[in-house]
């Protein structure tokens, strides 16, 4: 076999080679001590052991190939660039008896082989850990296809583009440049592209293998490396046919056009496969939208009983549902519409004995029972259907892009699974439409509106083999089949098979199960010692669920389940719920691997080990208790249990959280007029925090909270042109959650906030599993509190008005009466606008918690738990089924001005004003409560508002002021962009109006910013721009028609983005004409280091000419400062401030004219 | 065995003609290509070991065309181009070892001790752990040579070997190719340093500009400038004419003037005696007299 010979001859002298080579020596060195300190930090017991990275063994192989073949498939490229430089020095060799194929072949494999080495080397040093670690698992196999799938194909292809650039090109510095411009353009813009397809080095490529299924995508992953595999060998076999040098082996020379051929085929054909898919899972999710537009008008009847039967057929299922149906549609209906997974043929539909006619659309099923359902007349039938299931049906309004919707265990991209039907695996969520459901799963129109049925489910099922089924409900095993019946009507029916294990635990009457995979309750070692109180543990976190939620959990059931880490869920418009929550069911990920608080043996080392050195004694149980209470709380309760990658929610905060158990699976309302109502009151009534970005941080650093931002949509479009327009899916439920909140806070104002939960809470566990008209709760309403917001609901959908409120004159006096001191807090709101509005008020007192009595709540604030800050945000006061942190709810009618009384037994240190739906920008105002007198005078009968016959003027008529949001104001629009930048087309500015501070990097031009310490009437804002050298200016110019000596002012509002000055003061000042004095920096600011604003350089325009005052931000006071007194006749009058500064920010917001008597 | 060249040319894409029409035939020994540089050496060297392609012509091999038998060619050929350049990461003994393995020599421990031969053979055995480029010039050109012989090849192709080597070096190669020529080997040397074609050559071509001017053995060359060349003993004024009229040789300076040897067709008329002509007086007299004359003629 001189050919293998000749190959081999080659392939080890050139490894040889390059082995000897520095570049490769120094890569090889430099990756074993990398990967060696990567491995340690990662993965052994003295470094990090993240539970993401340690729950799935697979993720040892897959951390390091992942990083290392990025790095490799640069290096190859320099030594392959290198194959055709040696001529000379391969002249001697290409006299001898061998072969092109035989040599270029030789020198490919040396090469892979040589890489190969390395990598079996960096392996090793991972499986080295995987073994010593105590807290994971070996899954050696993984090493050996991580080796296959990410590697290989990619050193394949890179050798193979090297050699054939070089070929073609012949010169080496071209060829580098080309190479890397396509590794980097395939890191930076191409790995996400058409299903990735250009991923040459599985950079984006979801390749994570789970513990319990494997690979879910085989297919697609053999496609996509085998493509780059095939297209490498192509491209050596190309290089072989333009090899300079004579070829001697005919036949050699047509097996490599014949290998050319085939390798070409295959990867065209590869290629075809990954595009097709792709594709085709787009037109999928385009049939399906185009499918519910052409239905999404039609009346559904609603299920109210399902008895499903359903065999485990391997691949494919079989199955019949025999639904009870209502027609409480206001019209009859002649057609049944249900919708079915597009993959699942339907073979048969009866009703009373014969069989129905019927036309399938896609996924609709339209059956023509041949008679009219009146409204509120029932009726069955019986769909008999087989098939698979479409995941591209799940979530249509999604791609499958890694880029804009990723999946990641930390770095490693996780495939993105909505069901499993698999011959030892099936999970069906009612997302997947397993069984005919009566609605759409996204409406196109109204991606905001959903339809909801309370449903009597029985399920039986046929598993094949030995697999066990789990779904909701009791399970009895008979006759072969499973049944499950649930307790009470489920919204949705979750199916699993599997090889599942179970623990059941009875607490309070409910009982909780535990679904898992053998081997994967390690739990139960490492938190062994709360065996005998997990009863206990579990009471109490449910009791605090209910009492967080005000109502009782409603299932008689709580099944954890455990599904492969691939499934996933994408956040709905329609609702805040993700499918990883079912009715009495959580869907958690295998080993709760995406859960960092899982690794309860690592934490319990850690913290035991802090502890000691504190000198604080702990005992394991306590210790057990501490952690199991902590991941229960961030995973099911706060759900904040993740994190932010370049300010990118990553495993979203509301994925698991039990919330919906509370409202979406157990309360309905619906309107047809207002079919978003169910959306709104969930997204206030769950209290759900809006993901994407790190809580707190932007009303601290000067930027837009969520409120701010529907705000400013709000003031564009009315909500119903907004839902018309189908924003993306942030956008929509920050909307829905402040339309939530006001309409609520409208509720509350109007009923009494007390007296409006007493009764909403009944009301909700009266109608509960029910479907509610919201027509019905508006004649309740009226019925109980004689108030009917129905006739509110069409302003607060078209209209397009928003409030607007002015706060003045706030007060606080101490009044002592015997030994006991009270607070009355006072201020003056008024709303000039010609729309109604309101606004919720709470206060941040000095005094322990439950100092309030009445007429005063206790102030909850928000804290926000590990975001960077330590801020708090109010844009959620007055969230939730009991809103119990607000203190009063005002309603301002159209140009009404009111004095507001409050009466608090704790000290008031700042008024919390969360304005929701206002032209306020920002809507969260924190006014701080100054100097409180003390007085002894009783307090007379207080009341809680007066109405005051005009609007109080906000400014003083001897005063001018302009601030930065006025048209006397005028900010330079010169930008200074790099050539670079010009010619990539990026922009530095973002679209967004206002931006939060940056402190290192700030704009070069003038950005504008908001904060509730900045002036304004509205929206309290200031413009900052990076220190300089003057070139950049913001003006401030009026027309005076008084001559006279003007006192001039600028304001400075000091507040949170004072992060960095060394000796900050606290707020204070407070403008003469009732602008909002500047609050103390918030808890958690720091006061070291340098600040980024230092001197700020005013040119003051006056009779007699301009002068120059510098203003030390660092000295100045919160609020207005005086920048001297000149001499003005009436004219065009103008203060100028320059980015001329030694700080790193220059900040301008408003300039104040007074006259001078 | 037998290499026969038939109307050979190479045209390169520049529009050089390298080689115009050759004609050559030789056997088993030593082979000696002399010309001056650009006289087509090189290029008729390498389409000889199949790393060049003929514009037209042939070499045949026992009759066999090499373009059309390259396998078997390649298979017994043993190659030491003019720039002789190897891996400089492989140790000596590598380097032959991985050209003993392309050349054949399949079995690991023949080739080792092959390889071990060789390196004694051209005095590198020494030196057989030792990476390439830490070698000298002269061991470079010998570890060049052991890689041309390595595998018994039947055709050893040297292009100029003896270039940039000291006198010793040059001594010691030639002896090498000389003992080899004795065995059933053709050895084509290529230079253009007269001396390398010694009385070892059984033949020799003379190239010149791409033409092949003489093809026979070195005897016959040396016998055609037989009573061409002469010794004069020149004042000063004499060789300022001499030099005008002849081409001058070698020039020795005396205590009377100069002692000057020259080509001539006939003799001059200044105090000259013929001498007995080597190698390098008839390469001069045949390129720089009779190529001239038979141009003016």
């Amino acid at each position: 076999m001189d050919f293998l010979q000749n190959i081999g001859i080659v392939a080890r002298y050139e490894a040889k080679t390059l082995r000897r080579s520095w570049f490769f020596r120094l890569f090889a060195v430099g990756a074993l001590f990398i990967f060696t300190i990567l491995n340690i930090g990662l993965f052994s017991p003295v470094g990090d052991e993240s539970w993401e990275m340690i729950s799935i063994p697979s993720a040892v192989p897959l951390v390091n190939l992942y990083l290392l073949n990025i790095a490799q498939a640069l290096v190859v490229i320099f030594l392959a660039a290198d194959f055709l430089k040696k001529l000379d020095t391969n002249e001697v060799l290409y006299t001898r008896s061998i072969s092109n194929f035989e040599y270029v072949t030789g020198k490919t494999w040396g090469i892979l082989r040589l890489f190969l080495g390395l990598d079996l080397l960096i392996l090793g040093i991972g499986l080295l850990m995987n073994i010593i670690s105590r807290n994971m698992s070996v899954n050696i196999m993984a090493y050996l296809w991580y080796l296959i799938i990410i590697c290989v194909p990619t050193i394949i292809f890179s050798l193979g583009l090297a050699y054939m650039l070089m070929s073609v090109i012949r010169n080496q510095a071209i060829t580098f440049m080309l190479l890397l411009g396509y590794a980097a353009l395939n890191m930076f813009y191409l790995y996400h592209r058409a299903g990735s397809l250009f991923d040459y080095m599985a950079f984006g490529l979801p390749v994570f293998k789970s513990g319990v299924i494997g690979f879910d995508n085989p297919g697609m992953l053999v496609s996509q490396r085998l493509l780059y595999f095939s297209l490498g060998l192509a491209l050596v076999m190309a290089t072989i046919l333009l090899f300079k040098r004579l070829p001697q082996s005919r036949f050699q020379r047509g097996l490599t056009i014949v290998l050319l051929v085939v390798f070409t085929v295959s990867s065209a054909l590869c290629a075809t496969d990954v595009y097709s898919n792709y594709k085709k899972k787009i037109n999928d999710k385009n049939l399906v939208l185009e499918t519910n537009r052409q239905y999404e008008n039609r009346n559904f009847v609603s299920i109210t009983e399902a008895d499903i039967e359903l065999s485990h057929k391997g691949l494919t299922l079989e199955a019949s549902a025999s639904l009870r149906i209502i027609n409480d549609n206001r019209e009859e209906i002649d057609t049944w519409l249900f919708s079915l997974n597009p993959s699942l043929s339907v073979s048969r539909i009866t009703s009373g004995g014969s069989d129905l006619s019927f036309k399938r659309v896609n996924h609709v099923i339209e059956a023509d029972p041949g008679k009219t359902l009146l409204p509120g007349h029932s009726d069955s039938l019986k769909i008999f259907y087989s098939g698979t299931i479409n995941e591209s049906f799940c979530f249509p309004d999604y791609t499958d892009n890694v880029k804009d919707n990723p999946y990641r265990i930390d770095m490693l991209n996780v495939s993105k699974r909505q069901a499993f039907l698999t011959e030892k695996y099936v999970l069906l969520t009612p997302e997947a439409h397993w069984y005919p459901v009566s609605g759409l799963n996204y409406y196109p129109s109204n991606p905001a509106r959903i339809k909801i049925d309370f449903i009597d489910f029985t399920l039986k099922v046929k598993t094949s083999g030995n697999l066990t089924a789990v779904s909701q409900g009791n399970r009895v095993t008979e006759n072969g089949y499973y049944r499950f019946k649930p307790g009470s009507p489920l919204t949705g029916l979750t199916l699993a098979i599997g090889n599942y294990l179970s623990d059941s635990i009875m607490v309070d009457s409910v009982e909780y199960i535990s679904y898992y995979f053998p081997g994967n309750d390690y739990y139960k070692k490492d938190l062994a010692g709360l065996k005998d109180t997990l009863s206990l543990l579990v009471s109490g976190i449910m009791r605090e669920l209910e009492t967080n939620f005000s109502t009782k959990y409603p299932f008689s059931t709580l099944t954890l389940l455990e599904v492969p880490v691939q499934f996933y869920s994408y956040p709905r418009n329609n609702t805040q719920t993700r499918a990883e929550v079912q009715p009495s069911m959580v869907l958690v990920p295998e080993k709760l691997s995406t859960l960092r608080n899982a690794g309860f043996a690592k934490q319990f080392t850690r913290q035991k080990r802090r502890m000691a050195r504190n000198n604080q004694i702990i005992t394991d149980k306590e210790l057990q208790v501490r952690l199991f209470n902590d991941f229960i709380r961030n995973t099911f309760i706060s759900g904040e249990n993740f994190r932010f990658v370049n300010g990118v929610a990553h495993n979203e905060p509301v994925r698991y959280r039990l919330g919906p158990s509370f409202y979406f699976f157990k309360n309905n309302f619906y309107s047809s007029e207002y079919p978003v109502i169910n959306a709104v009151f969930e997204s206030h009534l769950q209290k759900v925090e809006i993901p994407g970005r790190a809580p707190g941080m932007t009303p601290v650093f000067g930027g837009l909270s969520d409120n701010d931002k529907a705000n400013l949509i709000l003031k564009e479009y009315s909500f119903r042109e907004l839902l018309a327009k189908n924003p993306g899916g942030d956008t929509i439920r920050t909307i829905l959650a402040v339309k939530g909140d006001y309409l609520f806070n409208l509720f509350r104002a109007k009923a009494g906030i007390d007296e409006f939960k007493e009764w909403f809470l009944k009301y909700i566990d009266d109608n509960k599993f029910r479907r509610v008209d919201i027509l019905q709760m508006n004649a309740d309403m009226e019925q109980k509190f004689g108030f009917g917001f129905y006739p509110y609901l069409s302003d607060w959908f078209n209209g397009k008005e928003l409030a607007g409120f002015l706060f003045t004159n706030l007060q606080a006096t101490e009044i002592i009466s015997g030994d006991r001191s009270r607070y009355l807090v006072s201020f003056t709101v008024s709303n000039p606008e010609p729309v109604p509005g309101l606004f919720n008020v709470s206060f941040r007192t000095g005094a322990g918690p439950g100092g309030m009595g009445p007429g005063g709540r206790q102030v909850i604030m928000t804290e926000m738990q590990g975001s960077r800050g330590g801020g708090f945000s109010i844009s959620m006061q007055g969230r939730g089924m009991e809103a119990s942190d607000i203190s009063r709810i005002v309603f301002l009618g159209p140009e009404e001005s009111r004095r507001i009384n409050i009466v608090l037994d704790a000290q008031p240190r700042a008024l919390l004003i969360n304005t929701i739906l206002s032209r306020n920008i920002p809507g969260e105002i924190s006014l701080p409560v100054g100097d409180i007198p003390r007085s002894r005078e009783r307090i007379r009968e207080v009341r809680e508002e007066e109405i005051l016959p005009l609007i109080p003027e906000i400014s003083d008529p001897s005063e001018i002021i302009v601030d930065n949001e006025d048209p006397g104001f005028t900010a330079s629009r010169q930008v200074m962009e790099s050539p670079l930048k010009r010619l990539l087309g990026v922009q530095d500015r973002n679209e967004q109006t206002y931006q939060q501070i940056r402190m290192m990097n700030a704009p070069e031009y003038w950005q504008p910013v908001v904060q509730s310490a900045y002036y304004g009437k509205y929206i309290r804002s200031a413009v900052y721009t990076r220190g300089g050298s003057g070139d950049r200016k913001v003006s401030w110019n009026a027309v005076i028609d008084k001559p006279g000596y003007y006192d001039i002012y600028t304001y400075t509002g000091k507040s949170g983005d004072r992060m960095m000055i060394r000796t900050g003061r606290a707020g204070g000042g407070g403008g003469p004409q009732g602008a909002p004095p500047a609050p103390p920096p918030p808890g958690g600011q720091g006061s070291q280091g340098d600040s980024p604003y230092k001197d700020m350089r005013f040119l003051i325009y006056h009779d007699e000419g301009v002068e120059e005052i510098t203003l030390d931000y660092e000295n100045a006071e919160g609020g207005w400062n005086n920048l001297g007194r000149y001499y003005l006749s009436p004219d065009s009058v103008k203060v100028e401030l320059s980015n001329l500064s030694t700080g790193r920010i220059v900040i301008g917001d408003a300039v104040k004219w007074v006259l001078q008597e | 065995m037998k290499i026969e060249i038939q109307g050979l040319n190479k045209i390169y894409p520049n529009g050089n003609h390298a080689l115009k029409d050759i004609n050559l035939g030789f056997g088993y020994g030593m082979f000696g290509l002399l010309g001056p540089n650009g006289a087509g050496k090189s290029s008729l060297m390498r389409i000889i070991v199949t790393l060049m392609k003929p514009t037209s012509g042939r070499v045949l091999i026992d009759g066999k065309d090499i373009q059309k038998h390259r396998k078997e060619l390649r298979s017994m050929l043993g190659y030491l181009p003019q720039d002789f350049r190897f891996f400089t990461s492989l140790k000596t003994w590598e380097f032959l070892d991985y050209s003993g393995a392309l050349s054949g020599l399949r079995n690991r421990k023949e080739r080792l001790a092959e390889v071990d031969r060789l390196l004694d053979q051209v005095g590198l055995l020494e030196v057989r752990d030792r990476q390439a480029n830490r070698l000298s010039g002269g061991m470079k050109r010998r570890l060049g040579i052991a890689q041309a012989l390595i595998g018994n090849p039947r055709i050893i192709v040297v292009d100029e070997p003896t270039t940039g080597l000291d006198p010793d070096e040059r001594i010691r190669f030639r002896n090498i190719l000389s003992q080899l020529s004795r065995q059933d080997v053709i050895i084509i040397l290529s230079t253009h340093i007269v001396g390398d074609i010694s009385s070892t050559c059984q033949g020799m071509a003379l190239l010149n500009k791409g033409d092949l001017v003489f093809s026979g053995s070195p005897e016959n060359l040396v016998r055609q400038a037989e009573g061409h060349v002469f010794r004069l003993h020149l004042t000063p004024y004499e060789y300022e004419k001499v030099k005008e009229q002849y081409n001058v040789i070698s020039t020795i300076p005396v205590e009377t003037g100069w002692e000057v040897q020259i080509v001539s067709d006939d003799p001059p008329v200044y105090d000259a005696s013929a001498i007995v002509p080597n190698i390098e007086h008839a390469y001069v007299y045949y390129m720089e007299h009779k190529l001239r004359t038979s141009l003016i003629d």
